[in-house]
């Protein structure tokens, strides 16, 4: 297991998620990004990141649910991960909370597949559950 | 000496001075911090010394004279002789300048006769060495304009010029019998034979702007070399057992899989080695901040000490190209801006003579450089003013800036919170262009201050480049790479008439280029982007580009420009793309991708090879051959599969749906582009039977020029464009038919289409 | 037999033009880049002159000479030293140091040539 640390909480659709503070490097508000024609369903573009080209994951599509609409807000994480830098398009970015190893459990059955694959596990909070993000499985290859 | 050795040793001594009076700078600033030791001066004769032997023993006499005032004054220095003194040191640093400017207009012009007058520098050289330097001190900061001195300066030893007395060689007489053993030349007396003139050592007048600039060379380390050659030699093997693979008659799998791999391996060895050999030093750039620094100080009135960290960091050269300007620019900025004056340091509590230190390192597969420096910092409150004033931005969001990010105001363009301008640095800006230069070669940068306590600027730069020319093409709103490699020429085709200079053959879209045809690639097609129910184009931007060989057109909505473009490679999700190659930022800081295209080429089918062609046939075929290859127009009939013509005799072909067929007696007809063109029925001719009642199929109908005529030849189907080699065998020939060939390891029957159409009755004489 | 002649000098340029000129005159020319370098080369080996620079870093030409001097083989080999010094002063030093000669720089080809061959040329008493 692990000890506590801070989470970075964020919202995609309906799900209250959280990903390790120390692999977030920034968060912006969504800019323009460059299309690319024939991707993958799950790769929203290509950011431009102070000279460095960074690819932009959606989110919402490798959790399985739905595109956002046109005029929907979004945010980029900008997360590290062993490849290098992506950025991770999300809906809202919430807090960062201090996370407790004592409420941390592995996802219930209630927890579809699609989120299943991209979790380790989730946090039980008073009023609902946080889902701490795999960010390795996130920005690995989609299937 | 000829021309080309004369050239060769200009070359030579220019990067040996050039990196000599960079050294000479820097001892001679050490020498002024009084840390120089008697090495150092012994450096600092040798600079001077070795310039004026190699220049003189070239003819360049203006450098002579120069360099031999200053080495009497430096040999009396190094003597011990004279002291140092400020007068001194501004002299010498002046002598650098000069030397630097000499220097300079040879490498250009091809001559030392430079627009320049030394003599002052000459005449204040030999005063300074003929005399002890004046104990003055308040007078010292100024360059001296030294009232002239009595004469005796020109007669002092150090005046004459090269050409005297002593030039020329000479041997001693037999030492004493207590030193050394006699020496073998019988002592011819001292005095030597009449000194020609220096002047005319080399041949012909050194070459008008041969010799190049110092930097168009590098230094490599003779270990990477080595290692080169080794990498080399590797390959070179490889390619042998290559081509003894591919001359056996089996291969077996597993041994082309081994030397793929080593193949592989080598490759990238080699390309890295080479790529090394572009690594240079930092310190490249750095070593003239010294001076700089001091000069810059000395006319603001400041002081500062430069302190580097990590000259030895290597980047590739392209960079060091790169950065130069920035860092320049941002050195300036610290101390013009950034460091106060001396009084008001001390007024805060700090040493008087400001501290900007340069830090260089390698982490992370990127080489750091930080420029800090230990002045007020940057104003904040009035960098917000200014955004203000400059309308960049509302009080409300200005309100909203944390102080992280109003910092981040001073990259913005045009912004300036410089008091006065100086013309040190200019208006205080640039910093914009400084993240600009950055950025552009993939780097970053960073800012951070405090106020009272100073500010660093960190700037992170990928170690690798690749940086190709590109053509720039738009599809829609999207602007694309396409490496120059592939390039092989832009065609732009205006329809006349309306109508599309796009032919369709067996269902693909080529276009005609100089009698040949063009498969044809619709970019917004491959790349899905095209708008349904767009009308079909008709004006043509065609990028023909080759790939394995073959070439295609590639068809755009626009052809911008060509420009060098630094390619980063896709991450790891796109990589699996065909299409693309990579991405660049462009200009404007938009991204566009870049083409890969052999990948467009192979996801377009248009090097797709036909499957009923034999390749081996086809070799076998050509090898045989006795005729030049030629391209072939294959088509068939009903009841004849394989029809050829040679296709320069065809000028186009067209679908015709029948309804469009007219009649005039027995002929048919139809109207074309505007005309009348006749139609022949090639079956019929051939066969001699009457036609078919037309069916309501559309006729596939192979345009022919005929005279001044233009005759329609309808065929059953057109199959195929290929060249081959052949040899025609007359004996088969029938009318109509020029006899048959094995074409794509098959016969293949060959159509006279002249004598088909005068056969058909168009000849001059006929009327449309 | 062809002549072999060594020159010595730090400065890379001077010494290439040095070379050319040697060799463009039938000699067989070996570069030093400073007295070690040149020691070093000339440890097991006879050349038939060394012509050196005095100002070097390290050791210098006057050093350089009284090295040469102390190796057997090299007693009675003629040495010149490249100047551009033209007092007595240092001449002097230089015969002390068993130097056989001098040559002012800058050179013109013929001049270096003629001193070459005057000395190369000249009877070579032997060495006891």
């Amino acid at each position: 297991m692990h000890a506590s640390r801070q989470l970075c909480t964020f919202h995609v659709a309906d799900l209250y998620l959280g990903i390790d503070v120390l692999s977030v490097q920034e968060i912006l508000r969504a800019r323009e990004l460059a299309r690319i024609p024939l991707a993958p369903d799950t790769i929203e573009g290509l950011l431009n990141l102070r000279g460095q080209i960074v690819t932009a994951i959606d989110l919402r599509r490798r959790l399985g649910f739905p595109r956002r609409s046109a005029d929907a807000e979004s945010m980029f994480m900008i997360v590290r991960t062993v490849d290098g830098q992506v950025a991770l398009v999300v809906d809202a970015v919430g807090d960062v909370l201090d996370s407790a190893a004592d409420t941390f459990e592995p996802p219930p059955d209630t927890v579809p597949d699609a989120v299943r694959r991209l979790i380790g596990g989730v946090h039980k909070l008073p009023d609902r559950l946080l889902h701490v993000l795999d960010c390795e499985q996130a920005t690995a290859l989609a299937a | 000496m000829n021309a080309d050795l004369q050239q060769q040793f200009v070359q030579d001594m220019l990067t040996e001075s050039f990196e000599g009076l960079d050294r000479y700078d820097r001892a001679i600033l050490a020498l002024e911090r009084n840390e120089a030791d008697a090495e150092t001066l012994n450096n600092i004769f040798r600079v001077v010394h070795t310039l004026k032997g190699t220049a003189g023993c070239l003819g360049f006499q203006h450098i002579q004279r120069v360099t031999h005032a200053g080495e009497n004054l430096l040999d009396l220095l190094r003597a011990g002789e004279r002291r140092v003194a400020p007068p001194i040191i501004s002299a010498l640093l002046r002598l650098s300048d000069a030397l630097r400017a000499l220097l300079q207009h040879l490498a250009a012009a091809g001559t030392d006769d430079a627009p320049l007058d030394t003599a002052p520098l000459i005449a204040e050289l030999n005063r300074l060495g003929a005399e002890p330097a004046p104990e003055s001190a308040a007078g010292s900061a100024s360059l001296p304009s030294t009232e002239p001195v009595a004469p005796v300066e020109i007669a002092s030893p150090a005046a004459p010029p090269p050409v005297d007395a002593d030039a020329g060689w000479g041997l001693f007489d037999p030492a004493p019998a207590a030193e050394a053993p006699p020496v073998a030349a019988a002592g011819t007396p001292s005095a030597p034979p009449p000194a020609a003139k220096p002047g005319p050592a080399p041949s012909a007048p050194a070459p008008s702007a041969a010799a190049l600039a110092a930097t168009a060379t590098v230094r490599v380390d003779v270990a990477l070399l080595d290692r080169l050659m080794n990498l080399v030699g590797e390959l070179v093997l490889s390619r042998n057992q290559l081509m003894q693979l591919a001359s056996g008659r089996q291969v077996r799998p597993e041994a082309v899989a081994e030397l793929s791999q080593r193949l592989n391996l080598v490759t990238t060895e080699l390309q890295e080695g080479v790529m090394k050999t572009r690594m240079q030093p930092i310190g490249n750039v750095w070593s003239k901040f010294p001076r700089i620094v001091r000069d810059i100080a000395r006319e603001l009135g400041k002081e500062v000490e430069l302190e580097t960290v990590g000259a030895t960091t290597e980047l590739d050269r392209t960079i060091i190209e790169a950065i130069r300007d920035p860092l320049t620019h941002v050195i300036r900025n610290s101390i013009d801006h950034g460091v106060e004056l001396p009084a008001v340091r001390v007024a805060a509590g700090k040493r008087p003579a400001g501290r900007i230190v340069m830090r260089a390192y390698h982490e992370g597969g990127q080489v750091n450089i930080e420029i800090g420096d230990d002045g007020a910092g940057i104003n904040l409150a009035r960098v917000r003013q200014k955004a203000v004033e400059r309308n960049l931005l509302g009080p409300a969001e200005l309100a909203a800036l944390s102080d992280r990010e109003a910092l981040q105001l001073v990259f913005l363009p045009g912004f300036s919170t410089a008091e006065k301008i100086t013309n040190v640095s200019g208006r205080g800006v640039g910093m914009d262009v400084v993240k600009t230069n950055i950025e552009k070669i993939g780097g970053s940068v960073d800012l951070q201050s405090a106020p009272g306590q100073g500010t660093a600027l960190k700037i992170k730069i990928p170690l690798t480049l690749a940086i190709v020319p590109a053509l720039i093409v738009r599809v829609g709103t999207e602007r694309f790479a396409i490496p120059q490699v592939s390039l092989l020429e832009l065609v732009r085709h205006e329809s006349s008439g309306g109508r599309s200079a796009c032919e369709y053959v067996y269902g693909a879209p080529v276009f005609r280029l100089r009698g040949q045809l063009l498969p044809l690639v619709f970019l917004d097609e491959q790349l899905r982007s095209r708008p349904a129910g767009a009308p079909p184009r008709v004006d043509l931007n065609i990028v023909v580009l080759q790939a394995d060989q073959r070439s295609f057109g590639l068809v755009v909505d626009d052809v911008l420009d060509t420009e060098e473009i630094v390619v980063k490679p896709l991450g790891k999700h796109l990589k699996s793309l065909p299409m693309f190659a990579g991405a660049t930022i462009m200009g404007d800081g938009k991204i566009a991708l870049i083409l890969d295209v052999f990948g467009l080429a192979q996801h377009a089918r248009v090097l797709v090879d036909n499957s009923d062609r034999p390749r081996a046939a086809t070799a076998a075929a050509d090898a045989a051959a006795a005729g030049p290859r030629r391209q072939l127009l294959l088509f068939s009939l009903p009841g004849r599969e394989r029809l050829a013509l040679p296709l320069e005799q065809a000028s186009r072909l067209e679908e015709i749906p029948a309804d469009r067929i007219e009649h005039s007696g027995a002929r048919e007809l139809v109207q074309y582009r505007g005309r009348i063109m006749p139609l022949v029925r090639l079956d019929r001719h051939l066969s001699g039977e009457p036609p078919v009642p037309g069916s309501a199929e559309p006729l596939q109908v192979i345009v022919c020029q005929h005279g001044d005529r233009t005759v329609g030849l309808v065929v059953g189907r057109i199959r195929d464009i290929f060249e081959e080699a052949y040899e025609l065998q007359p004996g088969s020939a029938a009318p109509g038919l020029l006899g048959s060939a094995i074409v794509q390891g098959r016969i293949t029957d060959f159509v006279d289409a002249p004598a088909i159409l005068r056969a058909a009755g168009f000849d001059a004489a006929l009327a449309a | 037999m062809t002549k072999i002649v060594m020159t010595v000098d730090d400065a890379a340029t001077m010494r290439k033009m040095v070379g050319f000129t040697l060799r463009g005159g039938g000699y067989d020319v070996l570069e030093a880049c400073d007295g070690n370098d040149a020691l070093a080369q000339l440890a097991q080996r006879r050349v038939d002159l060394v012509i050196t620079d005095v100002n070097m870093p390290g050791m210098n030409g006057i050093d350089l000479v009284r090295h040469l001097r102390a190796l057997p083989h090299l007693r009675t080999t003629p040495i010149l030293l490249l100047t551009t010094e033209s007092d007595a002063e240092a001449k002097n030093r230089a015969r002390q140091a068993g130097a056989t000669g001098w040559i002012v720089k800058p050179f013109v080809p013929g001049q270096l040539l003629a001193a070459v061959a005057r000395v190369v040329q000249s009877p070579v008493a032997p060495v006891a």
